[in-house]
């Protein structure tokens, strides 16, 4: 409950001391933060009755200074000149300012300079700068993120603003949590490390006196890796409910959009697939494709019996209960049609681009050897009508990050087979990834083919035979996580930033991937989290990231630098 | 979880610059009065009143309009008075609810007399919270405002929040009758050792003896038939009550399912009421200026101009013909 709970305290302080009708304005980042951890009917009860955008509130010249407006905002130079323009002319009876972040001098300065009618009654700063979409996972949601893969040359201050960015981010989850951390980063990447370093100032000299906690006998770690260590865990599809959602239709703060793929009625449009608020998904949301559809079933058939009984009404005392349980059934009903929903039309999606035959090569790329007879079935499937431009690109794309040294003719042959079925995929997007992320840049040992114990280990796996060949892969974050619980992160991959040191096993660990985090990545993290392992892992990303985004970092980058 | 607070510097930063700005001559209430004020506007000088930290600022003799350190508070919509009627209902109505449920805990405790008065302070209580509720739901229809706005916007979800507070009473309502009544019929059961349940279906007799029909009647026997037969009447009329309820029930909350979020569902979610939001505002805009828009091309409009045009050039003619003759 850890992030959830924090941003809900947070929000909960700004409201109860303020009496009386208000209004609640926020910023379009600020408005995710909010919403995946705050619920319309929670504000009514705390009387806020309007919410609006800083951005939008211009529309409308009314005055309703029966209203106290509540203003919860990033400390952005565009919102500060929002705040200017709205001060100089203030439409509510009270302002009450939290911002999100540390505010520098100047903006306050500026603010108090239009505050002319002296409205506003106070200035405060709630770090709830993030995204907690699980109580262990939060997301930046940063607009521009193939960013993080240009080199500092071609745009430095695009790329200084993403380290703002993501820096004020990792700064806020710490400030909620009142914890300072001891900080590791990832040996071969350079914006890990730029990242690092920033926030290792913010924290221990800039800010230092707001970060002066009480120091327990063991400082947090906070890990910083980047998404190109791990560009496999991306591309693969997925069979595991939420981690399959978001690839095949896409998750974007909890909230489903189904628009893109049909046409549904209008309650069924957009859903809500929260773990805080829907018991089903919290008990089904890292389970199979398969069990799932038993367990909905299961589910259906319990609602259909209820509805029986709703429906035979003799007595007095059923017409009683009737009336009594509507809101119940009413819900029950909602949820019901909404898995139902989801399920049949990832079910017809399955179908139509043939994902299972698809996905158990991509499967074979990411775990198994073999190298001949992964050309052989990259080649038929690319050959195969049914398989979609996306799916083409995401095989090749898998072949090449595991064979890149092996066998480069037949490399070359699969590149030029990708270009002739879907022109925009020229041969260099390919090799343009195998220069981000091929082997030479990576520190994790991917494929388990370094180090002599994994390739033992993997031997292992490979006789043993494995449960369910589509849910084989485990992301390089898992191992990374089973280093860290045995102590044995090797310093020479992830140094401790300078003097940073740490004696013993940290008991919270907040690993933050630069490029954004992957649903099948929490899902490993929050397994893991059950285990009472004696340390509590927190992951955090700058997007939440499924194949079809992933592929769409790597082409913009790739137009950018015109390769 | 840190926060930081900030007031103190703002303040200061404030008050310094207060002293070195210019003070212009249009007052900043002139400028922001060019929008348009729903209400009557109350004008506190004496800022001391509302914030006890603030500063004294003496009283000029001058137009109120020009201090500066004056807070404008504006008088609330009409429909705010509604709003608050309809809070202090619920309000009352909590308050008997929890008289109703002290008055069902001595009904239903051993007692002397024969109960009638706490039968009639049950059902009067009763009678009123269901009225409390009827009208405030009622009421609450009143708040529906048409036309996209802030404010119909405001009021939807005063409307919400209130209709959520009363099912949430109507249901606690109902409940607490429903376990009065189980527990009720349980004492009364344990009393007589009859069973007195009755089924709309069924119908079943209370007497099972059939072998009744052609006996004489004994002295016990038609006492206890007269007692029955009181019971069978009052269970009647307690099941009369009961079907009365359950259908103003099933009435209010049908009138407030439509009101209340649900919550988990889409609905209840903060950005998507943001979203719906700018969508009504922005298609109000569009319906308004497209109702401008054939306003003007009206044809009445065409006419009118058409009309106007023949009366000057009547009036020429006729000046034209004054002259020439």
């Amino acid at each position: 409950m850890v992030l959830v709970t924090a941003a809900r305290d947070y929000i909960n302080r700004m409201l109860q001391d303020i009496s009386g009708m208000k209004v609640l304005i926020l910023d379009s980042q600020t408005v995710s933060a909010v919403s995946v951890v705050y619920s319309q009917s929670e504000l009514l009860q705390k009387e806020v009755f309007l919410v609006e955008l800083v951005d939008s509130i211009y529309k409308s010249k009314e005055s309703m200074s029966h209203l106290k407006a509540v203003y919860f905002l990033r400390p952005s130079s565009e919102n500060i000149q929002h705040l200017r323009r709205q001060l100089a002319n203030p439409r509510f009876g009270e302002y009450h300012l939290f911002f999100s972040n540390m505010l520098k001098d100047t903006q306050i300065h500026i603010l108090a300079d239009s505050d002319e009618q002296e409205v506003v009654q106070q200035v405060q700063e709630f770090y709830a700068d993030f995204v907690a979409v699980e109580p262990y996972h939060f997301t930046l949601n940063i607009p521009s993120n193939h960013l993080y893969m240009l080199p500092a040359v071609v745009d430095p201050s695009s790329l200084q603003h993403f380290c703002d960015r993501v820096v004020d981010g990792i700064a806020a989850v710490f400030l909620a949590l009142k914890r300072r951390p001891v900080i590791r980063y990832q040996r071969t990447s350079d914006i890990a490390k730029r990242i690092a370093q920033e926030t290792a100032k913010l924290m221990y000299q800039q800010e230092s006196g707001l970060f002066d906690f009480r120091r327990t006998e063991i400082s947090p770690l906070l890990l910083i890796l980047d998404r190109r260590d791990d560009p496999v865990t991306p591309l693969l599809n997925q069979w595991t409910y939420q981690a399959m959602v978001h690839e095949l239709i896409g998750i974007q703060d909890n909230k489903v959009d189904l628009r893109s793929i049909g046409d549904f009625p209008k309650d069924q449009q957009e859903v809500v697939l929260s773990s805080e608020q829907d018991t089903f998904f919290k008990a089904n949301m890292y389970e199979n494709f398969g069990d799932i559809g038993m367990n909905i079933k299961r589910m259906v058939d319990e609602f259909q019996q209820v509805a029986k009984s709703n429906q035979s009404i003799q007595t007095i005392e059923d017409m009683a209960r009737f009336v009594e349980n509507y809101p119940e059934y009413k819900k029950m009903h909602g949820n019901v049609s909404k898995h139902v929903t989801l399920v049949t039309e990832m079910s017809k999606m399955v179908e139509e681009r043939k994902l299972m035959l698809v996905s158990e090569t991509e499967q074979e790329l990411a775990c198994n050897g073999g190298q001949g007879a992964a050309f052989e079935a990259v080649t038929n499937l690319l050959n195969n009508e049914n398989v979609s431009d996306i799916d083409r690109l995401r095989l090749v794309m898998l072949y090449a990050l595991r064979y890149e040294k092996d066998s480069p003719v037949q490399l070359m042959q699969l590149f030029n087979k990708l270009a002739s079925r879907s022109a925009k995929y020229k041969p260099g997007l390919v090799q343009f990834l195998l220069k981000q992320a091929g082997v030479d840049k990576r520190t994790g040992d991917l494929y388990g083919n370094r180090d002599f114990m994994n390739i033992a280990r993997n031997m292992a796996r490979g006789l043993k035979g494995v449960e369910n060949v589509y849910t084989q892969h485990q992301p390089l974050l898992f191992q990374t996580m089973e280093s860290i619980i045995k102590g044995r992160l090797r310093d020479v991959d992830y140094p401790f930033l300078g003097n940073h040191f740490q004696q013993g096993r940290p008991q919270d660990v907040i690993i933050f991937i630069v490029g954004g985090t992957t649903y099948e990545e929490s899902r490993s993290v929050a397994l893991e989290n059950a285990n009472n392992s004696g340390i509590r892992f927190i992951l955090g990303g700058s997007v939440i990231l499924n194949s079809k985004r992933y592929a769409m970092n790597h082409y913009k980058l790739f137009l950018i630098l015109g390769v | 979880m840190a926060t930081r607070n900030r007031t103190l510097i703002y303040k200061r930063y404030r008050d310094a610059l207060k002293t070195v700005r210019v003070p212009t001559s249009t007052s900043p209430l002139q400028s922001s009065g060019k929008s348009s004020c729903s209400g009557p506007v109350i004008e506190l000088v004496n800022s001391s009143l509302l914030n006890p930290n603030r500063n004294y600022a003496p009283l000029s003799t001058e137009d109120p309009g020009n201090s500066r350190g004056a807070v404008t508070v504006g008088l609330p919509p009409a429909w705010v008075d509604v709003s608050e009627e309809i809070a202090t209902n619920v309000q009352r109505a909590r308050t008997k609810m929890a008289e109703l449920a002290r008055a069902h805990a001595k009904a239903l405790m051993p007692s002397f007399g024969d109960g009638k008065e706490d039968q009639h302070a049950i059902e009067s209580l009763t009678q009123e919270i269901t009225n409390i509720l009827k009208r405030s739901e009622k009421r609450l229809q009143q708040l529906s405002a048409a036309g996209p706005s802030e404010d119909s916007n405001v009021r939807k979800n005063v409307q919400r929040s209130l209709a959520t507070d009363l099912q949430n009473l109507s249901m606690e309502l109902r409940k607490k009758q429903s376990t009065y009544l189980k527990r009720l019929r349980q004492q009364k059961e344990g009393q007589d050792g009859v069973d007195l349940e009755m089924n709309l279906n069924g119908g079943r007799s209370i007497m099972e003896d059939d072998d009744l029909d052609d006996m004489v009647f004994n002295e016990h026997q038609m006492a206890k038939l007269k007692k029955s037969e009181a019971f069978t009447v009052e269970r009647e009329r307690e099941i009369q009550q009961v079907v009365e309820s359950v259908n103003e029930l099933a009435q209010i909350m049908k009138d407030l399912s439509v009101l209340v979020i649900d919550q988990g569902t889409i609905v209840d979610r903060i950005d998507y009421n943001i979203q719906n939001v700018a969508t009504t505002v922005d298609e109000g805009l569009k319906q308004l200026q497209k109702a401008e828009r054939t306003q003007k091309k009206g044809g009445m409009v065409m006419c009118a101009t058409v009309l106007v045009i023949m009366c000057f050039v009547m009036l020429v003619l006729l000046i034209l013909k004054e002259i020439i003759f």
